[in-house]
């Protein structure tokens, strides 16, 4: 029985070797899908960090709070700021303008008077506060800083960088409060040294700081290759499905399993042989992506894949992975009738599958009912365990709940080809 | 010693499901050893349903076969050692050489070593493929392709071997060197069961003949025996037409 397996396999080998076509697809388009993917997203977030967010900056202040905002945001590497529009200052119409034409991403324009309203309201409270002057009705200048934003621009984006804008302009006002504050107070009381001195940065004494929640003996920084490399791995080892139905329907349409069915050897035995080869294959897929991301890519000046601390929870997942596409490509080559039907069947259920999975679009961005629908493609379970392994610093025992769910869709998809075959012979 | 009867069929009906009627309908017959036996019948007469059942590619709705006294119901595995098939299609991986395609199929016979190797190139000799053997079977002569897959069927030895229009598409030549290695191996102990709707061919190659149609057995004998039976007919495409009459079927 070794023999004939041994025998399988090689046919599958030769058979696989000789469709130059077919190696393309497997090893080319994964490692093109990985390398665009990534250069695209890590790209997108470089041309913004690199020149930054063109910002039309109008100050029409003219003082501490307009040139204080101005500065912070022309030392602030996220932004590109401009103050002029073809060679002309800019006034808030014509940045309104600009904007709205997308010369601009965004647009602030500081009221002139600004400073002067801020001053003059710290005046009247500590007024109020020392003499006990009843200002409570009394009508308080207000200051008003005009965002104006693209409307092309993604909400989500927008919304990250208009709240840290509001932040900003939030601390340059506070500041400019403490200080009026300070030096009213240092008026009114009769020895000047204990006037407070610097109360702006002593009152700041809460600070922040964004440490991802990894268990990753090396630091792992989520980035755009830890998390293309995986995905992209994952949609072409479930993507051999096409090559592998085409090679279970030639063998149908060529003739061969008409000879194969009357000779003395289990049609299991024979299916082992591709599972077997195409698992193979699988396993070198991955090995090339992974050689990808750690090499190729920081040629490309992208950061190297990370691969965490388990070597063996990767094989573990890979392989699971693998008998789960291989499992799948029997499938559709089993129920589909034609090359032509299997090659739409399988390429449309992973496109469909991959995008359920989280390939496309994370699973936590999905609405509810779509995540409830993810939970159950085979590609979001890879995904979620190589999402482990690689950002959390997951060892084996946590992939493998993913890893048993892949090798039961593999039994799955198994149970469902020997039982279509046997119902077809059975006519 | 050994049974003459090699195959014993009887009362053989398969009923595809949704079929108005049966395809083979309670046919009954033996084959012998060392037979060449024709199973002939104009199209969708049922002598390929017949020959893909004791092939056990699907089992019968009723009846019995026997094949070297095993019961196809319950011994199909080991019936399938001793069987060879040459299907009417060219049942070989285009993309494989010609040696590729034997070594893979000689294999899941239960060939392997130097024994598969030495029966590939003494079958590749014999039917003038040594010199192509290297190359791919795409690139082969429909000629070519059909003795390849002649040898398929006949790499391990089988004790039966059915051919299903084995000739058919193929110029003289290559049906001449087919026919006389058909007869070498029947001559080496061989029982073939061969269809054809080549009469001529039929009335030369086969020694007995059984026709077949609407499912059902019309005649038995040796070539000779049903041109004498029938009267007026002087070969064996008349006792055919005479039978089967003259309507087209498709």
């Amino acid at each position: 029985m070794l023999n004939k397996l041994l025998a399988t396999v090689k046919k599958e080998i030769l058979l696989l070797l000789r469709d130059k076509v077919g190696l393309s697809v497997l090893f080319l388009m994964p490692v093109a899908l990985i390398l665009v993917m990534t250069l695209i997203q890590d790209s997108a977030f470089k041309s913004i960090n690199e020149k930054g967010i063109p910002v039309i900056f109008v100050n029409n202040d003219r003082d501490s709070l307009g040139n204080a905002i101005e500065q912070g945001l022309r030392n602030n590497e996220l932004c590109y700021v401009s103050d002029s529009i073809d060679g002309k200052p800019a006034t808030s119409e014509m940045a309104m303008k600009a904007v709205s034409e997308g010369k601009f991403l965004l647009g602030i324009v500081i009221p002139k008077g600004a400073t002067a309203a801020i001053r003059k309201n710290v005046s009247v409270l500590v007024n109020e506060t020392l003499n006990g002057a009843d200002t409570t009705h009394r009508r308080q200048d207000s200051v008003e800083i005009s965002i104006l934003v693209d409307p092309v621009a993604k909400k989500s984006f927008l919304s990250t960088v208009t709240s840290n804008l509001r932040e900003f302009i939030s601390e340059v006002k506070t500041k400019i409060m403490f200080e009026t504050f300070s030096e009213q107070i240092a008026e009114v009381i009769p020895d000047k040294n204990n006037a407070p001195k610097n109360s702006f940065q002593k009152s700041q004494i809460i600070y922040y700081t964004e440490v991802y929640a990894s268990t990753a003996t090396d630091k792992i920084v989520p980035n755009a290759v830890q998390h293309n490399v995986p995905a992209w791995t994952i949609f072409a080892m479930f993507f051999i499905a096409i090559p592998l139905s085409g090679s279970i329907l030639k063998e149908k349409t060529e003739g061969s399993v008409f000879r194969l069915h009357t000779m003395p050897t289990p049609f299991l035995l024979l299916v082992n042989g591709k599972i077997i080869v195409y698992v193979m294959v699988c396993l070198i897929q991955f090995l090339l992506m992974l050689a990808v991301g750690k090499f190729l890519l920081p040629q490309m000046g992208l950061p190297a894949l990370v691969l965490g601390n388990s070597i063996m929870g990767i094989f573990i997942l890979t392989l699971a992975t693998a008998f789960a596409a291989t499992g799948f490509g029997v499938a559709v080559g089993t129920l589909a009738a034609t090359e032509h039907q299997a090659a739409i069947m399988g390429s449309l259920s992973i496109l469909l599958l991959s995008a359920l999975g989280g390939i496309w679009v994370p699973s936590y961005v999905m609405p509810e009912v779509m995540r409830n629908i993810s939970a159950w493609s085979p590609l979001n379970w890879s995904l979620e365990g190589f999402y482990k392994l690689f950002l959390r610093g997951g060892q084996v025992t946590d992939i493998l709940p993913e890893s048993f769910k892949l090798i039961l869709f593999f039994l799955a998809t198994m149970a469902i080809s020997y039982m279509y075959n046997l119902k077809k012979r059975t006519v | 010693m050994s049974d003459p009867v090699i195959i014993e069929i009887n009362n053989l009906t398969k009923t595809f499901k949704n079929a108005p009627e049966p395809a083979v309908n309670g046919i009954s017959f033996s084959i012998k050893r060392n037979e060449i036996f024709g199973l002939l019948g104009p199209n969708g007469a049922g002598k390929t349903t017949t020959i893909s059942i004791l092939c056990g590619l699907f089992p019968p709705s009723s009846g019995t076969i026997l094949i070297d006294g095993k019961n196809i119901n319950t011994e199909l595995a080991s019936i399938k050692s001793i069987v060879g098939v040459v299907p009417q299609d060219i049942a070989l991986y285009p993309t494989l050489t010609a040696r590729e395609n034997l070594a893979f199929y000689g294999s899941m016979y239960g060939l392997h070593g130097k024994d598969l190797k030495d029966k590939i190139e003494v079958w590749l000799q014999k039917l003038g493929l040594t010199d192509a053997a290297k190359r791919k079977v795409s690139t082969y002569s429909g000629g070519m392709k059909r003795r390849v897959n002649l040898i398929a069927g006949v790499l391990h030895s089988p004790k039966i071997l059915f051919l299903d229009e084995p000739t058919v598409g193929v110029d003289v030549q290559s049906r001449n060197v087919i026919i006389e290695y058909l007869k070498e191996v029947n001559a080496a102990g061989t029982t073939i069961i061969y269809t054809s709707h080549h009469m001529e061919e039929a009335e030369n190659f086969c020694t007995r003949v059984s026709i077949i149609d609407h499912g059902k057995i019309l005649t038995e004998g040796t070539p000779s025996e049903l041109i004498s039976r029938n009267a007026g007919s002087t070969n064996l495409e008349n006792v055919f037409l005479n039978l089967t009459n003259r309507k087209l079927r498709d």
